[in-house]
């Protein structure tokens, strides 16, 4: 019986892997890009954009081995979709001034309430977990460069 | 260490898999893209707007509120002394949930049904919120 089921499940599982989603693609030119079109942002804010929300916020995912393989893949393409949705920093400069200053608010509010980066994400990836000087350089930047839109 | 292919392993798999697709539902949300005008650079809140946010917002949206999250997504207290980047980012989003029927709360509205927005109410405060953030824009 626990042989039975167990070769089942491992069909399943096979089978399975020729239903997997597409992952989002991978585009790493983009011309709307939030730090390609501010040079002037801090290095360290930089890095910390980079190492620990453009995986997910941007054109410009690196994509782990196991995020090929289902079921993890279905997850990983959810969330990325997800997070692009939300806010993508490769089209950065599509959006109006309005916008800009409410996803620069909004990052104040996941970072201060720790939403972000989200925990299934800095489990697999240690570096991109923020300490508290990160998040507080990230934060205070937030608020200022909201504030230069409308100088 | 070797992995076994015990029942164990495979049930976890199969919750795993399960949960994944339980998981699979997703909603997507549009945001619409607006350009606006300058015109006076200020914070008012006029009478009637000042009374919405009363009935509808400032029970969660002030300092003193038992709602964290509440507070500290939005303090209507604190709105006339922030810096102007972070105010402009609170009425676009003012705008945007209201608009989009996010707030009040529909968990807080079953216990609370008298603090819904009216369509009527609703447009007033959306327009207050996108003409004050608005004004700040000047291209």
């Amino acid at each position: 019986m626990i042989k039975k089921l167990t070769i089942l499940l491992l069909i399943g599982f096979l089978i399975l892997q020729f239903f997997g989603p597409e992952l989002p693609e991978v585009i790493n030119k983009n011309p709307k890009d939030l730090i390609t079109n501010n040079p002037d942002i801090p290095e360290d804010i930089k890095t910390i954009l980079q190492v620990s929300c453009y995986d997910c916020h941007s054109n410009e995912t690196t994509y782990p081995w196991y995020s090929n393989i289902a079921p993890v893949s279905f997850l990983v393409a959810r969330d990325i979709n997800h997070a692009r949705d939300d806010l993508n920093f490769s089209n950065w400069e599509d959006m109006n001034k309005l916008d800009k200053a409410s996803a620069l608010d909004e990052i104040t509010d996941v970072i201060i309430d720790d939403e972000m980066p989200m925990a299934i994400y800095t489990a697999m990836h240690r570096g991109a977990s923020l300490s508290d000087q990160q998040k507080e350089l990230l934060v205070s930047w937030t608020e200022e460069f909201s504030d230069q839109m409308f100088d | 260490m070797k992995l076994q292919i015990t029942m164990k392993n495979l049930s976890l798999l199969l919750s795993i898999t399960l949960s994944v697709i339980i998981l699979m539902s997703f909603t997507n949300k549009n945001k619409a893209v607006k350009t606006y005008e300058l015109s006076e650079v200020n914070y008012t809140v006029p009478n009637d707007v000042q009374e919405i946010i009363n009935n509808s917002c400032y029970g969660c949206h002030n300092s003193d509120s038992k709602s964290k999250k509440g507070k500290m997504k939005l303090n209507f207290d604190k709105m006339s002394t922030m810096k102007v980047g972070k105010r402009v980012g609170k009425l676009n989003k003012i705008h945007g949930v209201v608009e989009e029927n996010d707030m009040p709360p529909k968990k807080f509205l079953k216990k609370y049904p008298e603090k819904a927005l009216n369509e009527e109410d609703s447009k007033k405060l959306a327009s207050w919120a996108i003409e004050m953030a608005s004004q700040y824009i000047n291209e």
